[in-house]
């Protein structure tokens, strides 16, 4: 049998968006789903609700207002398609359109960080930057695909908008049994616990954190893994507290930007409330334009892969502290 | 004054040529779709492959051994994700090592990816894959070509489902408004997207009256017919006229192989060795029926 992908498809998550999606539009007669030709993941919902479902074609500009014109009249839209695309075509239907009146719109989509070896123009990179600057939007970045179906549920009832990053990698892993954790907007998520150091992430490197957290317990190091999938509003409570209980040091891994996303909203909690740290190291994109590869492959390369984060993080460990204040 | 004898050495190739590098394309580019292990845009690479040869092995004024000669046509490829026709399209104009490009397809570092990348192969002309980007480029392009007075022309390929996004109807607005007549878009009119039938969610037609009503002189043609592609390339519009034009190339995406052709599910796939075979098989036996 040969094999086909269709781009957009999410390989583990895409079900689960899926029949969240139908499940949902079951108990929400509100609920739309709109896609710039990226909906072979929804066909559940489509074949359901064909009336309540829309896909433009290649018009990501038009999704987006159009979602909005329908949120005005007191419907919930949730427009899914490539997030590169999504974040940078429609940027400013997102902001003026959605984020501007404070409008229930869903944002869910793929191709969140080097993934799927599409290249620069597939790559979204940038997006967490561009989303957690606009006023209003919440900003979320997803690894475990069963917690996107939780996220789906629980973002019904904002009253603002939400925007959802998913990779698209073939490292997507369930991380958490249902049930494990209290999965709540807004709240990190201690993944690992440890007490040497703390590595906050998201997304598609949570998976990859939690195996430098295994590498490094084998030479004894108690490191906690933070999966902070909520950027905007940030976890302030959560990085205090680590900040406590992990000696002051931090490691920030992201398949994004290494400048403007995760690490500097901690950065920014950090100088704010005056947090003291021993050492703080960031793992991110550069900024370059990446090229083709693997996930894996691409990671390395650029300075973020498992090898990175091990060091990294034993670097953050060996650093001497300051001096405890009096 | 456009130069022909400086661009192609020799005789430009006959149409029964053309067609046997097309059809040498197509069977590259499932070799690539059966050895890669990833995603190749099959479907849309077919129903565009005798476009590149018409474009690359006849119409464009481009040489291989001057890549940035100020005088070569612009070729811009809107409908990015169909890269790898172009590489090997290319390739067979002696621009690429076609070994290179099965060799390294994908892998790091390599100049070839899924969307052509300007930063790792300066013989493209722009990095395109994002939809709606390549006419408004071609656009730019075409003013300077005339702001500098040089004849050569900006041609651009888009697919059909690509003209949904607004920014082409912008730059075909942009373009009449500049009477740019050395500006020239094919369209790959396979009547597919990526998950629909045109018509089925997106309603084109009268699509040859969208582009005269943007003040375009349109061309309608048979996009596998070679004949008729060199045709409407012998007969477009000097480049010093003051309309764009558009040549609208009636195609089936996944064409020459049957259990490709209009099926939504060969957007983008991947063979197996065993069916790598049994579409070298379907490409042949179409080439037989079309001889016929
Ligand atoms: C702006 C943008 N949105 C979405 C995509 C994902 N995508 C790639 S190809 C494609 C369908 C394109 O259809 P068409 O232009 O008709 O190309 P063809 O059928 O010839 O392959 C989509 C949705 C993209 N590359 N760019």
């Amino acid at each position: 049998m040969p094999v086909t992908f269709t781009f957009g498809e999410m390989l583990s998550a895409r079900s689960v968006i899926g029949t969240t999606l139908a499940e949902l539009g079951e108990t929400h007669d509100n609920l739309w789903v709109l896609t710039p030709d990226i909906g072979a993941t929804l066909v559940e919902f489509r074949d359901k609700y064909p009336d309540r479902f829309l896909d433009v074609g290649l018009a990501e500009q038009v999704c987006v207002g159009i979602a909005a014109g329908l949120a005005y009249d007191g419907n919930i839209p949730v427009v899914s398609g490539m997030l590169p695309f999504l974040s940078m075509r429609a940027l400013e239907q997102i902001r003026t359109d959605v984020c501007y009146p404070n409008l229930p719109v869903k944002i869910i989509g793929t191709h969140g960080g080097l993934v799927g070896n599409g290249g620069s123009t597939h790559y979204a990179v940038e997006d967490l930057a561009l989303m957690s600057a606009l006023t209003n939007m919440t900003v979320t970045s997803i690894g475990d695909p069963l917690m996107v179906g939780e996220i789906l549920r629980q973002s019904m009832t904002m009253p603002g908008p939400i925007y959802i990053r998913l990779a698209v990698g073939k490292s997507d892993k369930v991380l958490y049994q249902p049930g494990e954790h209290d999965v709540r907007i807004g709240k990190g998520i201690i993944a690992r616990d440890g007490t040497d150091a703390t590595i906050f992430t998201h997304g598609t490197t949570v998976a990859q954190a939690l195996q430098a957290a295994e590498d490094l317990a084998a030479d004894g190091r108690s490191v906690r893994v933070v999966d902070m999938f909520t950027l905007k509003p940030i976890d302030e409570a959560l990085i205090a507290q680590c900040a406590d209980e992990t000696h002051g040091r931090f490691v920030v891994l992201e398949d994004h930007l290494a400048y403007g996303g995760l690490a500097t909203r901690i950065a920014d909690v950090v100088a704010d409330r005056g947090i003291r740290l021993n050492a703080f190291e960031r793992l991110g994109i550069p900024q370059v334009y990446a090229g083709f590869g693997d996930d894996e492959e691409l990671r390395d390369k650029h300075g973020y892969g498992l090898a990175a984060t091990v060091a990294a993080t034993r670097r953050v460990i060996a650093h001497p502290s300051w001096p405890t204040s009096h | 004054m456009r130069d022909d004898a400086v661009w192609l050495e020799g005789e430009r190739p006959s149409v029964a040529e053309l067609e046997d590098r097309a059809f040498e394309l197509r069977s590259k580019l499932l070799h690539l779709c059966g050895t890669y292990e990833g995603a190749v845009h099959i479907g849309g690479d077919l129903s565009a492959a005798d476009i590149f040869t018409a474009l690359f092995h006849y119409g464009l004024r481009v040489d291989p051994h001057d890549i940035s000669n100020p005088r070569r046509d612009r070729f811009l490829l809107s409908k990015g994700h169909a890269a790898v026709c172009m590489y090997i399209a290319m390739s067979m104009r002696g621009f690429f090592s076609y070994d290179g490009i099965v060799e390294t397809y994908g892998k790091l570092d390599s100049a070839y990816g899924m969307h052509p990348c300007k930063v790792q192969l300066p013989g493209v002309e722009a990095s395109t894959g994002s939809l709606g980007h390549g006419l408004p480029l071609a656009v730019g392009m075409a003013l300077s070509a005339r702001h500098r007075g040089e004849a050569h022309r900006v041609v651009c390929l888009l697919g059909d489902g690509e003209t949904g996004e607004g920014s082409v109807w912008e730059a075909a607005m942009a373009a009449r408004s500049n009477e740019l007549g050395n500006l020239v878009a094919f369209v790959d009119r396979n009547r597919q997207l990526m998950t629909s039938h045109a018509e089925e969610r997106v309603a084109f037609e009268p699509y040859p009256d969208k582009w005269r009503a943007f003040g375009w002189e349109v061309v309608e043609t048979d996009g596998h017919d070679m004949a008729a592609l060199v045709k409407a390339i012998d007969d477009l519009p000097a480049s010093d006229s003051d309309r764009p034009t558009v040549v609208i190339c009636e195609t089936v995406k996944g064409k020459g192989v049957d259990f490709m052709e209009r099926n939504l599910a060969w957007h983008a796939g991947s063979l197996g060795a065993a069916d790598l075979e049994r579409a070298l098989a379907a490409l042949e036996a179409s080439r037989q029926k079309e001889t016929v």
